[in-house]
């Protein structure tokens, strides 16, 4: 499957295609597979449990996994999934 | 109380005579200041039914208790008036150097009544106050004002307001200029001070604002100071300023697009986004007393506007000039910006007054016969600038266009209204409320027309835990972060801080009684920010705002979002209705959105 990472606020990787071998996924599982096989600021938004660094935000297309199933949240094929922080307003 | 000097200078520009009012410890302890005490003087001083562009009218300008202190963000004043594009209340927020030399001088504030008989500019020092005859800055732009005044005070540190020709020609979006760069820029506050025939405000001060513990104020300082160092969010800010904030507008499906007919654009990306602008930062910059510096200074370096260079562009002006008018050339946005700082216009109204006319011109509703030739079509920015003389100089068809969008739709009719974005008259900002349905409350309740100060929800809807395609528990989520910031907003300090280093309602506490002495709690706060947002409501309630007033552009609540993660999505009017009603009843007011008697006794108002 491929999905798309979108970085932003730390530092800038907007919207890049990653391959990934998963089948029917969840973002924990979309997420151990990028911290072990691709490159990207993981650990500076990421813990070693997968929960959030202090001021970092996850979001699947569009919305914050916060207020959908969380680690669980299902990913399929084409989503893109943002890192970045809570910004504040403009 | 430490902090308050206790008095404003209240000026009467028809005959020229000025007093000095006192502002009782009481009057404090209720309202704050900025906002708080904005609304109860605005109450007390302009009679229902005033026409804003009259001398009867007033125009405010406050500090807050903690105004010129060392607290971050502390270089804001609020101007407040009855607005000429809303005929309701306006308070409009602006960093600047004069908010700190008020202070100096011995003010909390000014009040400006009256209309000079000629054109004149303010001028007040410890020595006095005097008003000047203006020959020789009337007609030009807020830079070339301000340099001049500037000059003509010498070396000293000199705060100066101002109004461009858009001010001048009353154009109903005008904004007022600090600094440069800074502007008081929503809901027409421009246009009251030229309906004065007031160009400009010199002040310059000495004395130090009284602190009552100015070793505590430090120790909270160099705290928080380490908090943002070590804040990913603030480092963010600071690196990146309000650009960031297309960067998650887009990716949320809420960045207005095409006269908000969309809520994502690709083409964005990499140009007119963080991105985009962070690649033109030459350097970064933090308003006075502030030690965030969250503010960037852009240059153009190649092409038609080699050499541009300005502070900013904030996000708005990205959203409103780049994605809602579909241009994707960041040299040319900045442009535009210069040219709204210089001529006075506030950036969000114009941005969206020619993307809604730009709609126009795409649906035939209008063509180029009524606008001396000139075609305003989305993704031309010639166009665009073209349009922005035309307006702060009311030439030909920005005559209309100056009067903002809600009466340039009634003017075009043909079921323009559709499509004008406006709430109560003043122009939608930079944020698509069909992807956050929080948003959409905001802007429909705001007392001062669609509002992006007042609460932030896509924090909460987008970047928080609250789902954003629903109306379950989006008026309390209102109602909690209007608390907050009429609370920031009646200190009176910048919001930003607050969010990103982020500083808490303890905080603040904290702050308010290391510079006045006076404790304050949790409670008292949000006792003050129901009583402030009450007594504006009544503000308006005496205007003859209804419940009516309180809505949303056919677009928003009937049209589906076509595009992005809110695809299909739209308010509706069931919805709106159950956030309002859910709304004022946790103001306590009643269904037609009228504070109840009991809510009035309660708040002493």
């Amino acid at each position: 499957m491929i999905i798309i990472t979108n970085v932003f606020g730390t530092e800038f990787a907007l919207k890049r295609p990653v391959t990934l071998d998963l089948e029917s996924p969840t973002l924990r599982d979309v997420l151990v597979a990028l911290q072990r096989h691709h490159e990207g600021p993981w650990k500076r938004i990421l813990k070693e449990d997968l929960s959030l660094q202090e001021g970092c935000v996850v979001l699947v297309n569009g919305r914050n996994i916060a207020s959908l199933e969380k680690l669980e949240t299902e990913i399929h094929d084409g989503d893109e999934i943002t890192f970045t922080v809570l910004a504040a307003g403009g | 109380m430490k902090g308050f000097c206790g008095k404003l200078l209240e000026i009467d520009l028809t005959s020229g005579k000025t007093k000095n009012t006192t502002i009782s410890d009481e009057i404090v302890e209720k309202y704050l200041g900025g906002r708080g005490l904005g609304a109860r003087l605005l109450t007390d001083m302009v009679p229902a039914k005033t026409d804003p562009l009259s001398p009867e009218n007033v125009l405010i300008f406050l500090t807050g208790p903690l105004t010129a202190t060392m607290v971050p963000g502390s270089s804001k004043f609020v101007v407040i008036t009855k607005s000429p594009l809303t005929h309701g209340w306006c308070d409009s927020y602006s960093s600047g150097r004069i908010s700190v030399e008020l202070k100096k001088v011995g003010y909390d504030g000014m009040v400006i009544r009256g209309k000079s008989n000629y054109p004149c500019y303010l001028r007040f020092d410890s020595k006095g106050v005097e008003l000047r005859e203006a020959n020789l800055i009337w007609g030009r732009d807020s830079f070339e004002t301000e340099k001049m005044l500037r000059e003509s005070e010498g070396e000293a540190p000199v705060g100066v307001s101002s109004i461009g020709p858009a001010g001048e020609k009353l154009c109903r979006f005008a904004c007022i200029n600090s600094d440069l760069y800074r502007q008081a820029a929503r809901g027409g506050v421009g246009a009251v001070m030229g309906s004065k025939n007031l160009k400009a405000i010199v002040v310059k001060g000495k004395k130090e604002v009284d602190l009552h513990d100015r070793k505590r104020l430090i120790e909270l300082n160099r705290e928080n100071y380490q908090r943002a160092k070590k804040s990913v969010v603030a480092q963010a800010r600071m690196k990146y300023g309000t650009p960031l904030t297309l960067n998650i507008t887009h990716t949320g499906g809420i960045l207005p697009t095409k006269n908000f007919q969309f809520g994502t654009w690709e083409k964005a990306l990499g140009k007119i986004d963080s991105v985009g602008v962070y690649k033109s930062t030459i350097s970064h910059k933090a308003c006075l007393s502030c030690f965030t510096h969250c503010g960037m200074i852009t240059r153009v370096s190649e092409g038609k506007y080699k050499g541009s260079e300005l502070e900013g562009p904030e996000y708005e002006t990205l959203g409103m000039f780049g994605s809602n008018q579909l241009i994707d050339d960041l040299p040319a946005i900045i442009q535009a910006n210069i040219l709204c700082d210089k001529l006075g216009l506030d950036t969000i109204s114009t941005g969206n007054v020619i993307g809604f006319i730009m709609e126009c011109f795409e649906r035939e509703l209008i063509s180029s016969k009524e606008t001396e030739g000139v075609e305003i079509r989305f993704g031309d920015s010639e166009a665009s600038l073209a349009a922005i003389e035309m307006i702060a100089y009311r030439q030909g068809f920005g005559d209309i266009l100056a009067e903002g969008v809600k009466a340039v739709s009634e003017r075009i009719g043909k079921d323009s209204d559709r499509f004008a974005m406006h709430v109560k008259g003043m122009e939608f900002p930079a944020y698509e409320p069909r992807g956050a349905f929080g948003s959409a409350l905001s802007y429909a309740v705001s007392p001062r027309g669609a509002c992006h100060r007042r609460a932030w929800p896509p924090a909460k809807e987008i970047l928080g835990n609250y789902p954003p395609y629903t109306v379950e528990g989006k008026a309390e989520m209102v109602k909690g972060l209007y608390d907050e910031n009429c609370i920031l907003h009646s200190l009176l300090v910048c919001d930003m801080p607050a969010k990103f280093i982020p500083l808490s309602q303890d905080d603040y506490s904290k702050y308010f009684e290391a510079v006045t002495g006076e404790p304050v709690s949790k409670e008292d706060f949000r006792i003050i920010a129901d009583r402030i947002e009450t007594l504006i409501k009544m503000f308006n309630v005496r205007e003859g705002f209804t419940r009516k007033d309180d809505t949303l552009p056919y677009r928003t609540l009937h049209e589906p979002l076509p595009d992005g993660p809110a695809k299909g999505q739209f308010i509706g009017e069931e919805n709106l209705n159950r956030m309002l009603d859910e709304y004022y009843e946790l103001r306590e007011w009643d269904r037609l959105g009228i504070p109840k008697e009991e809510t009035l006794k309660k708040y002493q108002l």
